[in-house]
């Protein structure tokens, strides 16, 4: 009771903690490739969307404003990648990797340009954590704890139970055979990726208002690539991605913990990484996308 | 002389090869001009601060090839891979197991003549990248794991690999910094100036460049790789062996990403420091965009990833406008360059304009 107490609890509150952005980013990238693009522009989503939250909450000093800035700075490199490859038919590859460059670039050169400042921005009002009272684990995690319950329960619930859902994952299965029988393809891949965009905002804004209380260079730190991950793993399944990202968010929590332990610290953070590779080897065999990712209806 | 422009415009809005990329890269200068003139600086400034940088003196020109060295090699790795339909995401990570290779082979004192312990620890570099490059290939085959995700994975794991060496059983005696020893004289690349870190790679890497494209485009191997890419499927039916063709392309395009490890490794830094690389293996992604994935393409859009960071330098030192630009130049470059339809779109409406 005693080591349950001074260890399992701590580690499993910041594994929450750390999993909430996951699970918002990867549960964006479903939308995104479930309607057919693939979602390799996670990063810059969350990049831009932890930025524009910190930008909003400076100028009106209202986290809630900030959140709202942070999943429209989200949906905008969204909309640039939705443009890019559903419009212009650019290879999404190339189209999310470059993106990424952008907002890792773009960031930094405004936090200069807004803050004079290229490490860090000023610090911004944040997201009060004391919502969860004294309940073990929740105490420390924020009403975002609610929110990304919410958003799992209703992405999986949008995804395989509507309507919407259902023509979403026929254009990315099959866009030729959604445009026949009267889909607008166009229109629901904007929407899949737009989707993604404001999920991925959100996660990046967790973590500039609800984890720090400000905006730092290169912020997401690879994490919309674990993101991408995730979302694979989970086969793009809001039910199947939860359980990934908190498997993440452990190791994320056991890597903090271990490293007051005296371990090496460049082994440690190796090991979500191995784990990922190790589960995509032996856990999860021949995830195939929809077939219909990359294609366009006139394919 | 009418006719003559009439035929160009006429090639320019069919947008054939060399024309497209061409027209996409100054319109991504002209859209950061833009962008940098929106956040209240001098657009001509930077551009002619970038260029005197890259340039306006010796040490400029060289800096500019230092650069372009490692982009060629990250750049060729993600074509070779791309060609075989794989997208190499890992080519980062098998750029650190390379220069692990290198540097465990080129600090050794092994008595051997330059001739031997040279090629020996290039050899090295080749080998680390192709069997971490090769894994992924293998757990695509076996396991039907995405290579995607396995690439950025084993990324990471690379970096903290090479920076647990660095930290622990590789340090240098007395080194206050992570890295190794310095490179034994017999393995130490010559340099092509002996003030300038520019080695004679760079020429190894225009050579692998060319060796690719004959390779893919002259032998068989390259063909069943070509095949492959082009419709896998069809290929099996074909008799050809899909998982052997993957394997084999993902380790060679992790033993060129080793190669740019080498380089930097033996004929840079001549030690193995850690976080040597400023990206160089997402950078190298973007040089195969701006190359449209053509190997020969691959000498110059390296040169030109290679002018603008050398000229972010200059820009940092004569200029106020933040070095940031030029990667936002970059991303631009990548975006615009891989959207011909796009550019085509633009021109199209200036074109409308024009007739009237």
């Amino acid at each position: 009771m005693e080591f349950f107490l001074a260890y399992l609890v701590p580690i499993l509150t910041s594994t929450v903690y750390m999993a909430t952005p996951l699970i918002f980013a990867s549960i964006g990238g479903a939308f995104s490739v479930r309607g057919g693009v693939m979602a390799l522009g996670l990063e810059s989503m969350m990049m831009c969307g932890a930025f524009c939250a910190v930008l909003g909450s400076y100028y009106t000093s209202s986290w809630a404003f900030g959140l709202l800035c942070g999943i429209l700075g989200g949906m905008l490199i969204a909309l640039f990648h939705a443009i890019l490859s559903v419009r212009y038919r650019m290879n999404q590859v190339i189209s999310g990797i470059g993106l990424n460059l952008l907002a890792t670039a773009a960031t930094t050169l405004l936090m200069q340009v807004i803050w004079k400042n290229k490490g860090t921005s000023e610090l911004v009002v944040s997201i009060d954590k004391t919502i969860g009272g004294p309940i073990p684990i929740l105490s420390g995690q924020s009403f975002n704890f609610f929110v990304m319950v919410a958003v799992a329960v209703l992405s999986w619930i949008v995804l395989f139970r509507t309507r919407y859902g259902l023509r979403l994952r026929m254009v990315g299965e099959q866009p030729k055979a959604a445009s026949a029988v009267g889909l607008k393809v166009h229109g629901l891949k904007y929407s899949g990726v737009l989707i993604c965009g404001a999920l991925a905002g959100y996660g990046g804004a967790f973590l500039s208002l609800d984890q720090l209380n400000m905006f730092v260079r290169g912020m997401t730190a690879g994490r919309g690539y674990i993101a991408v991950a995730i979302a694979i793993l989970g086969r793009y399944n809001p039910g199947h991605i939860v359980p990934f990202a908190l498997l993440f968010g452990f190791c994320d929590a056991l890597q903090i913990y271990l490293q007051g332990q005296g371990v090496s610290a460049q082994l440690i953070q190796m090991l979500p990484y191995l784990m990922t590779l190790i589960v995509l080897a032996v856990g999860v065999k021949h995830i195939q996308p929809p077939a219909g990712v990359g294609k366009h209806e006139t394919d | 002389m009418k006719t003559f422009l009439k035929n160009q415009w006429a090639r320019l809005r069919r947008l054939e090869e060399p024309v497209l990329p061409l027209a996409a890269f100054l319109m991504s200068l002209i859209l950061s001009g833009i962008i940098m003139a929106l956040c209240g600086y001098n657009p001509f400034e930077a551009y002619g601060a970038i260029l005197v940088g890259a340039f306006g003196s010796l040490r400029g020109i060289v800096n500019t090839f230092v650069q372009a060295t490692p982009l060629i090699f990250t750049g060729l790795a993600y074509t070779f891979a791309k060609k075989a339909s794989l997208i190499n995401l890992g080519v980062e990570g098998q750029m650190y197991m390379g220069a692990l290779g290198t540097a465990l082979i080129g600090t050794l004192n092994l008595g051997l003549p330059a001739c031997l312990h040279l090629p020996l620890a290039i050899l090295a570099g080749f080998l680390f990248g192709a069997l971490y490059g090769g894994i992924i290939g293998f757990l695509k085959v076996r396991f039907g794991s995405n290579e995607v995700v396995a690439g950025v994975m084993m990324n990471t794991i690379a970096t903290c690999i090479v920076g647990y060496l660095l930290n622990g059983p590789l340090l240098a005696e007395g080194s206050v910094s992570a890295q190794t020893e310095r490179v034994a004289e017999t393995a130490q690349l010559p340099r092509v100036f002996s003030q300038y870190q520019l080695s004679y790679a760079i020429f190894l890497a225009i050579a692998a460049c060319i060796f690719v494209a004959w390779f893919l485009n002259r032998t068989t191997f390259g063909y069943e790789l070509r095949a492959v890419g082009i419709n896998a499927k069809a290929s099996e039916t074909a008799g050809i062996s899909i998982a052997k063709v993957m394997i084999i392309a993902m380790c060679v395009s992790g033993g060129i990403a080793g190669l740019a490890g080498a380089n930097q490794v033996l004929g840079v830094d001549r030690r193995l420091i850690n976080n040597f690389s400023p990206g160089y293996g997402f950078n190298g992604i973007a040089v195969a965009a701006l190359a449209s994935d053509h190997p020969i393409g691959v000498i110059l859009a390296g040169t030109v990833f290679g002018l603008l960071s050398t000229g972010a330098t200059e820009l940092n030192r004569t200029t106020s406008v933040p070095v940031e630009f030029v990667g936002v130049i970059q991303a631009m470059v990548v975006i615009f360059v891989a959207a011909p339809l796009l550019i085509r779109d633009i021109l199209h409406i200036d074109g409308k304009r024009r007739n009237k």
